[in-house]
């Protein structure tokens, strides 16, 4: 079985999600983790922490669509890394408040 | 109103529960489940849709198995766009709902089954934003051949 290049390479793929910096506007925080999905495929989780205002109900749909065509433009998850991406977003308030470490 | 509506109603309703106030993990967690089945109810039931004998369709709708749903969505979504402009906007919206249904399906899994995990408001309402707009995107396509294909093929059919 071949290992997926994200695993198989993570140098490289660590140099890549580097890359994504500067953060686009209304991302506080971006961390990620790979991992198998719930099935057993090989996968990139992305914890992504949003400005309050960027998390706004109003707004959220715009904003959260616009980071992952970012990400997945940039990256190319499935094509380049053999990762499914998955995409987590959380406002800076909520994650003061529940302070959960994969969102750092 | 067809369930699958009722579904994503209600996800909002539960996600709005408690405000301004912390949310409870329970009502999160059966938001992201109820969005999911929101969106599985709705392909499942256009699949049944083409089964002839209309007393059947129920039982054809409890036929499709979520692994098999996620291999064929899966391979829609890794699928390249095409380079035809003229092809192009319906490919999209194919791959948006399938791209959406294993997003969705992961999510459902994580708030059904893992208990370490924490969810936020704004998490749950970008799922169910997700939901919507895969929703509006099978809307565009249902009746297109690619749609058709997609439809058969959550069955495992190849």
């Amino acid at each position: 079985m071949t290992l997926p290049r994200g695993v198989a390479q993570p140098t490289e793929l660590i140099k890549r999600l580097n890359a994504l910096q500067p953060f686009l506007s209304g991302v506080v925080n971006l961390r990620y983790t790979v991992d198998n999905d719930w099935s057993g495929d090989p996968a990139l989780f992305f914890w992504i922490t949003l400005s309050d205002e960027a998390a706004r109900q109003a707004v959220l749909p715009q904003n959260s669509r616009r980071i992952m065509e970012f990400i997945t433009q940039r990256l190319d998850p499935i094509g380049q890394w053999d990762l499914i991406p998955y995409f987590n977003f959380r406002s800076q308030s909520e994650q003061a408040t529940l302070k959960e470490e994969v969102f750092g | 109103m067809a369930y699958h509506d009722d579904l994503i109603q209600h996800a909002v309703f539960l996600s709005e529960l408690n405000l301004p106030h912390e949310p409870k993990q329970v009502d999160l967690r059966r938001a992201v489940s109820a969005a999911y089945y929101g969106f599985f109810h709705l392909l499942t039931t256009e699949a049944a849709q083409n089964w002839k004998h209309q007393g059947q369709r129920d039982r054809f709708a409890r036929m499709f198995d979520h692994g098999r749903m996620k291999t064929c969505s899966s391979r829609v979504s890794s699928r390249p766009l095409p380079v035809d402009p003229a092809a192009l906007p319906v490919a999209t919206d194919m791959k948006l709902v399938a791209d959406s249904f294993i997003k969705l399906q992961q999510a459902r899994h994580t708030a059904d089954y893992d208990n370490s995990k924490v969810w936020s408001r704004t998490q749950v309402w970008e799922m169910i934003a997700q939901t919507q707009d895969a929703m509006a995107a099978w809307s565009n396509i249902r009746e297109e051949e690619i749609a058709q294909d997609y439809l058969l093929d959550l069955m495992g059919s190849r």
